[in-house]
């Protein structure tokens, strides 16, 4: 009888010795990670040429183009996490390089901190673009307007010489 | 057989007589010739329906009914006499008022359901049906048939409020109607089992009770219909496989796979080894994953929650393995047409994990064995209960493990074997007696079969790479062409729960598929409640209900 209960005493001992079983806060770091986990998205501006093909190929019409007042990138996506699936058919599908769209190595951390969204708009993966970034992408763009327009200018006027010259060897 | 079916067929007056794969494909010009066929294929052995798939040519002002007949034939294996099948068609008037055919439900009584899904979406009446009714839609699609071309989902979703206002209205005449016929004297009465009932999922069975013992049985489905077949129509190829793969979440990559082999049959391009065997992996990952819910509902739905908890933390190993593939758990939409779609940059990481979890499960099975499989209260409540005949298999047309159980030598990887399976060793796994004990046993006997199989593709991959034909950086994918030329595919797999067959239309010049029928196996084991649980008490209803791993996410689509 005794030697019963001692028994039984020592098994429910043996517990406190196993390894216990929660040894990581999921809260804060994910039981398993996958190097490509499919999480939020990143966008870079400076990489997107804005061709449109992301937004094309959403199965569920989660992104939405911002348009810029530049002419490349024309427009960059933003992602309304609220409807995404995390497909990730618009990384797929991203002609440049790097990935100016990206969900892969993406981050697990979808609900804020506190554990509550008060808007929708907590839900967007907006693009931040600063304002210089725009404002110098704009000069690029005229000086490579001014350019051209002078290349076509210069081969125009050598046209028109050879011209006059092809004239005057005619004459 | 293929011969002897040809003959039969060709007596009639054809169009055309073609083999397809193991179909015997046949197109009828009349459609009154439709009846005295299938009743002689029926005596030449096609004794199951598969599905009834109508094609809306809107075009041509046609509807084109497909009869897919399958010659299950449970007792033979697939290697001692070829199992072929039957694909007829018959076109039909588009004009509502001529849009009528004679049901093959009295004949083959597995049609019953498909028939009545094809009046519901198309508007095809079927002559002669036993009770023709609307089902599968909610009140508001009723007579608008809501899959034809020229219905207007948008112009549909106008009107929300008088929408749901009809689904309510409809519950309500119901219960009157059952109050006027029933009454309140005696025993009789109608109880809902579903769609709250903690065993149920999004079902409804109208049980019919008379005391404690079980009259009639109707299911009334429907709750998670999504038209999915409709949303692949509006995406392209590739796209259309978040939709394909949300046929139901338990097991993912299959139905992908499925869908991927109809396109590549479509374009006529040929996938890599490499992506076959892969395609094997994670197929079998994903019926393990499977399995191991259904192993652990078959005893949630008689209360003991234990087992699933169990299942469900081996499940997380397999689901890491997806994980690390493809980046994520449930959805994973890791099958594309061309192959499989990301690459494999470590190998033996990837395999170290399929180890990892295999292991946990190895180390969990003999303690599942001892207390639950063994378990005597299971036990006296499971055995010879709810028992499938093999000639139960070929009249209904069950499939997968519910028909392996009865000892039906029935599994597609082997009859029509896709991806990577012909090159791979294994046979039918079967039990005896069919029970719904033995429902539960063959699950665990298909785990250690998955298994085997995964193992056997890892060496596969392994000796490739070391002969230095495979490139896993690189061999994931094929090229496909953006655009697909006309022409319409048949494919099978063998899904977790039972047969999964896809027919996919395409028109020339095609970005996205013209139409997808998509049969699965829980339409059949839905159909079957019918005729199972008449005579059984109201405390057998969760116990039969979750032997036949039943999922609703398939059933609806």
């Amino acid at each position: 009888m005794i030697f019963e209960i001692g028994e039984k005493i020592i098994r429910v001992m043996k517990a406190f010795t196993e390894p216990r079983i929660a040894i990581k806060d999921i809260v804060k770091e994910p039981a398993h990670k996958s190097p490509i986990f499919r999480g939020r998205h990143e966008i870079h501006y400076e990489f997107c040429i804005g061709c449109d093909a992301c937004n094309k190929i959403c199965p569920v019409d989660a992104i939405k183009m911002k348009p810029l007042p530049l002419k490349k990138p024309r427009m960059v996506p933003e992602v309304n996490l609220a409807v995404c699936i995390f497909c990730g058919l618009c990384e797929d599908v991203c002609p440049t390089k790097p990935k100016a769209i990206k969900l892969s190595g993406g981050d697990i951390e979808i609900i804020a901190p506190d554990g509550t969204h008060k808007t929708l708009e907590d839900f967007w993966v907006r693009v931040d673009i600063p304002e210089e970034w725009i404002e110098q992408k704009k000069r690029e763009e005229e000086e490579k307007a001014r350019k051209k327009r002078e290349m076509m200018e210069k081969k125009k006027r050598e046209a028109e010489l050879k011209k006059q010259e092809a004239k005057g060897e005619e004459k | 057989m293929r011969e002897k079916l040809k003959e039969i067929i060709g007596r009639y007056d054809v169009e055309y007589i073609e083999d397809y794969r193991s179909w015997v494909k046949a197109k009828l010009k009349n459609k009154e010739d439709l009846l005295p066929l299938i009743k002689e294929l029926k005596k030449a052995g096609v004794k199951s329906c598969s599905t009834v798939s109508p094609t809306d040519f809107i075009d041509e002002n046609r509807i084109e009914v497909n009869y897919f007949l399958e010659n299950l034939n449970p007792t033979k294996s697939s290697k001692e006499e070829e199992k072929v099948n039957v694909w007829l068609k018959v076109d039909l008037d588009r004009d509502l008022q001529n849009c009528e055919i004679d049901s093959i439900t009295p004949i083959m009584p597995s049609a019953n359901y498909h028939e009545l899904e094809a009046y519901s979406t198309f508007g095809v009446k079927f002559r002669g049906h036993p009770n023709l009714r609307y089902f599968l839609i909610s009140r508001d699609y009723y007579g608008k048939f809501p899959f034809r071309k020229d219905f207007d989902f948008k112009e549909h979703e106008k009107n929300l409020i008088e929408n749901i206002n009809a689904i309510t209205d409809e519950f309500l005449e119901e219960f009157e109607e059952h109050e006027k016929t029933i009454g309140h004297e005696g025993s009789r009465t109608v109880l809902h089992w579903g769609p709250t009932h903690p065993a149920s999922g999004p079902i409804r069975l109208k049980v019919f009770t008379n005391g404690e013992i079980i009259e009639k049985v109707e299911p009334d489905i429907g709750y998670v219909w999504r038209a999915l077949e409709n949303l692949v129509e509006r995406k392209d190829f590739i796209g259309a496989i978040v939709a394909v793969e949300r046929i139901c979440f338990m097991d993912n990559p299959n139905p992908m796979i499925c869908y991927s082999e109809a396109v590549e049959e479509i374009a006529g391009k040929e996938i890599t080894p490499f992506a076959k065997y892969m395609r094997v992996i994670l197929g079998e990952t994903g019926r393990i994953a499977s399995h191991l819910i259904s192993m652990g509902s078959f005893f949630g739905t008689m209360g003991l929650q234990t087992f699933l908890m169990w299942c469900l933390d081996v499940r997380e190993y397999f689901l890491d393995v997806l994980e690390d593939y493809s980046g994520a758990r449930i959805a994973t939409s890791c099958i594309e047409p061309g192959g499989v779609r990301y690459p494999l940059p470590d190998p033996e990481a990837w395999f170290n994990e399929i180890d990892k979890a295999i292991k946990k499960w190895e180390k969990v099975k003999p303690d599942i064995e001892d207390i639950f499989l063994k378990n005597p209260l299971m036990t006296k409540r499971a055995k010879n209960t709810g028992v499938f005949t093999l000639e139960d298999v070929e009249e209904y047309f069950l499939a997968g493990p519910v028909a392996r159980a009865s000892g039906a030598k029935i599994d597609v990887r082997i009859d029509e074997p896709y991806a990577g399976y012909a090159d791979l060793e294994m046979d039918y796994v079967t039990c005896e007696n069919g029970d719904a004990r033995d429902r539960l046993y063959i699950i665990v006997k298909e785990v250690d079969q998955s298994i085997g199989l995964i193992k056997q593709a890892i060496e596969k991959i392994r000796e490739g790479i070391e002969k230095g034909e495979m490139n896993p950086s690189k061999d994931h994918l094929i090229k496909m062409p953006k655009k697909l030329p006309a022409g319409e595919s048949v494919r099978r797999i063998e899904w977790a729960r039972g047969e999964i067959l896809m027919h996919l239309v395409t028109q020339d010049k095609a970005t996205s598929p013209y139409r997808l029928k998509i049969k699965t196996p829980s339409v059949n084991h839905t159909m079957m409640l019918e005729n199972l649980l008449p005579g059984h008490t109201l405390s057998d209803i969760p116990l039969l209900y979750g032997s036949m791993h039943i999922c609703q996410g398939d059933l609806d689509r």
